[in-house]
């Protein structure tokens, strides 16, 4: 049983906080809703918890079954069972998808999986996925649809069997049939006890893995840790309630930058 | 697979016959520095040529609704080396270039698509390190109506290598429904190596399409931060990356033990 514990997470890009105090646990077998408004975070976390070098955390602790991973690289993270779906995945001329998989799921493994091994393994899993094969056979995700990004962020999942996996709106892009086919493969690795954190702004991807949590960030931080009622409350009335509710402002992301360069603006005219 | 050579017509011109159909293959260690290479009409053709020595100066004559795959392997010590191609009517020059070339070296690779309806294809892939310092001069020239190149090099340099793209797409006033298309992406790994790219194009016509696109710089952080929270390790990303770069020139080679001397190149030096 994998638990993963991140206490008073603070966190800057470029210089500017975006996490500013994150408490959440997740428990292998639990699935986490991540709802909250555009550009209060969430992305962020998810990021600062894979080892994005672009994130610097500047306060707090994430731990994994009681390891720090602060401290690990990327790499490492993902060794240890971690696994982020990405919002928008890379695209990578030139890597084939499928010797990527091969690399990644071998990165893994003791001793390297077998050609014939690696492409019953693939074969399975692509067509549970209902993606055309010819996908594994092109450049990692370069010209791929929106929604055959997705897809293949979803195969790596069940290649690499995390301990815990996080989705970063893994539904956007996909289309309705699409969204069931990916749903059907969660609730399959749930079952396994694999623990999910997943993003979205949508009810229909929740109403269809039933997660067992719902977590609202607003301004860098954890307002809501709840039951799941509350994805359809925000599906329904938005976050309105936050503000009235809880009196929490939400603040627009850009205000502060904003106020910033009209001041230095301002000065710059002065000078004049 | 038996590849047929190419017929001998005197001390200078090779060539292919009318109608052929097939894989040949063509040493130059055995021939002169200049040497013309004819391609007769309604050929299909894939040709391998091996040894590129310095100071050849090729020539392909690429006449009518032909066909032609040229695929060569660049390796050791050459300073100059020169190919043209005349392209005929309907006609298709694909080149495959694998570069590893070492030291200083100057090519000057000129595809003339002279009648309506040619084609060339041409892709280079090049690894500039220790010192080396490279120049490809790769031009077209659309001097008929309906004629289209793409021109994709692809580099990489480390280690105080230097690599430069030039060359220009022109294409003439008269040369309408023409497409041009260059395309040149350089991966520099270190401070002392660099790389630069320079596609120009030159437009003397309305009715045509054209793109040039340059890329020169480090490798991404965020394919390496892709590659790395799927458990690669750091050097494994910027390898498997590099790899993509090079490793797309392989398309080109239907000769299996070239295609493993290639890969062994890409993959020792990398
Ligand atoms: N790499 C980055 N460089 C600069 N700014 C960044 C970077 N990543 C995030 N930010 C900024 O941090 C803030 C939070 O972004 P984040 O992507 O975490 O939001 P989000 O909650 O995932 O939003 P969305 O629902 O739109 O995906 C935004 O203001 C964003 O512009
Ligand atoms: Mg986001």
């Amino acid at each position: 049983m994998s638990t993963l514990v991140i206490k008073n997470l603070h966190a800057e890009v470029d210089g500017k906080e975006i996490l500013r105090g994150i408490d959440l646990t997740i428990n292998e077998g639990e699935t986490v809703a991540v709802l909250g408004p555009n550009g209060h975070g969430k992305s962020t976390l998810l990021n600062v918890i894979m080892g994005h070098p672009k994130y610097i955390v500047t306060e707090g602790t994430i731990t994994l079954d009681g390891q720090d991973i602060l401290s690990l690289t990327t790499d490492q993270r993902a060794k240890l069972g971690l696994f982020l779906g990405m919002q928008n995945p890379s695209e990578i001329p030139g890597v084939i998808n499928s010797d990527f998989l091969r690399a990644a799921v071998n990165a893994k493994s003791e001793k390297p999986i077998s050609t014939y091994q690696f492409y019953k393994v693939l074969d399975k899993a692509t067509k549970e996925l209902k993606m055309p094969f010819d996908l594994a056979t092109r450049s990692l995700n370069e010209g791929f649809s929106g929604g055959e990004k997705k897809r293949n962020e979803i195969l790596q999942l069940m290649l690499l069997e995390p301990k815990i996996a996080m989705l970063d709106e893994i539904d956007s892009g996909l289309d309705v049939d699409a969204i069931q086919v990916v749903a059907d493969v969660i609730k399959e690795e749930q079952a396994k006890g694999i623990g999910f954190l997943v993003i979205s702004h949508y009810a229909r991807l929740f109403d269809l893995i039933q997660p067992t949590r719902a977590v609202v960030i607003v301004n860098g931080k954890v307002v809501i840790d709840g039951d799941p009622s509350y994805i359809k409350r925000i599906d329904q009335t938005g976050y309105e309630f936050i503000k009235t509710e809880l009196g929490i402002e939400i603040s627009k992301p850009d205000n502060n930058m904003n106020t910033v360069s009209i001041g230095s603006c301002a000065v710059k005219d002065a000078i004049k | 697979m038996e590849r047929l050579a190419l017929t001998k017509l005197n001390n200078k011109e090779y060539m292919i016959p009318e109608r052929a159909s097939g894989s040949f293959v063509f040493d130059l260690a055995t021939a002169n520095d200049e040497v013309l290479i004819r391609i007769n009409n309604s050929s299909n053709v894939d040709l391998l040529l091996l040894n590129l020595k310095d100071g050849n100066n090729i020539q392909f004559e690429v006449a009518d609704n032909v066909y032609l795959n040229v695929a060569t392997l660049g390796k050791n010590d050459i300073k100059t080396f020169k190919i043209t191609a005349n392209v005929g009517y309907k006609s298709t020059f694909s080149a495959y270039f694998a570069d590893f070339i070492h030291g200083k070296v100057k090519s000057d690779i000129t595809i003339n698509l002279n009648k309506e309806g040619g084609t060339c294809n041409w892709h280079l892939a090049s690894l500039s390190m220790n010192k080396d310092n490279k120049e490809f001069d790769v031009s077209a020239y659309h001097n008929a109506i309906n004629t289209y190149a793409q021109l994709d090099n692809y580099g990489v340099c480390r280690d105080e290598g230097k690599l430069t793209f030039s060359g220009i797409c022109k294409i003439i006033n008269g040369s309408h429904g023409s497409k041009a298309h260059q395309n040149a992406k350089i991966m520099v790994f270190d401070e002392l190596s660099n790389g630069v790219a320079k596609p120009i194009l030159k437009i003397d016509e309305n009715d045509i399409e054209a793109s040039h696109a340059a890329i020169v710089g480090k490798i991404n952080d965020e394919h390496i931060f892709y590659l790395t929270s799927r458990g690669l390790s750091e050097e494994e990303a910027k390898r498997i990356i590099t790899l993509g770069y090079l490793k797309p020139i392989l398309k080109g080679f239907s000769d299996d033990n070239m295609v493993q001397e290639i890969e062994n190149l890409i993959e020792g030096e990398m």
